[in-house]
């Protein structure tokens, strides 16, 4: 592991730059392809790509597996939170229009949490199955 | 002429598949793996600017990302394959 030291630096390189399109994606999405699902795939990559270069150890210190099962459930309570914010505040399930005063803000509003709740749980998923197979005994 | 890359950017494809299925070692297999996947990225971006759609460029870059990482871990598993194995590396390596 202490001889790939051209991969090490070009991953170093490059992780940065994987999270920042990961990110672009992910707000992005509304105007382009990409979306929650599709960023968080991206994210994922990014420290699986951190785990493949400096050993799995390093990787599940910078993401705890104990944080990591609390954040996927987070990205679905953020999706159902908003579905059952947009009820109490009177529309139906998910409708955003009721979000801001405006029905076009209301929209972008809600569109924005349920794709930043579908991408934090994606990226948490990914990660725990990732970490999974790598941890487990052969 | 974006027509004419697409189609010969194919048949790269096509000779880097056969490299793959006929490749006698195993870094011939992953080399010409990675490089298909390096024309799968060139075709996706012609095809966008073929169709007049740019943002393609969007899947390319992610295509040549999960490219990248994907021939990191085959190459480490190779590796790692070898590494197990307790008598010296195979000829294939």
């Amino acid at each position: 592991m202490s001889h790939d030291i051209v991969l090490k630096v070009i991953a170093k390189l490059l992780i940065p730059f994987i999270l920042l399109f990961a990110l672009y994606v992910q707000f992005h999405g509304d105007f382009g392809p990409g979306g929650g699902f599709q960023a968080g795939v991206i994210f994922a990559a990014g420290i699986i790509l951190y785990a493949l270069t400096n050993g799995p150890d390093a990787a599940m210190r910078i993401m705890p597996p104990r944080l990591l099962t609390p954040l996927a459930a987070l990205g679905v309570l953020l999706y159902g939170g908003v579905g059952i914010a947009t009820v109490l505040l009177g529309g139906h399930f998910l409708n955003y229009d009721v979000l801001a005063h405006d029905a076009v803000h209301g929209q972008h509003y809600g569109i924005l949490l349920i794709e930043l709740g579908v991408g934090v749980t994606v990226a948490s998923v990914m990660l725990v199955i990732f970490f999974a197979f790598i941890t487990q005994e052969p | 002429m974006f027509a004419a890359a697409a189609i010969c950017i194919l048949v790269v494809m096509a000779l880097a598949l056969a490299r793959a299925f006929l490749g006698p070692t195993v870094c011939d297999r992953i080399l010409a793996v990675n490089m298909f996947g390096t024309k799968t990225v060139l075709l996706i971006a012609v095809y966008g600017f073929l169709t007049g759609r740019p943002d393609f460029l969007d899947i390319a870059i992610t295509y040549a990302l999960i490219n990248f990482i994907g021939v990191i871990a085959v190459l480490k598993f190779v590796e790692g394959i070898a590494d197990s194995e307790q008598q010296p590396r195979p000829d294939e390596f």
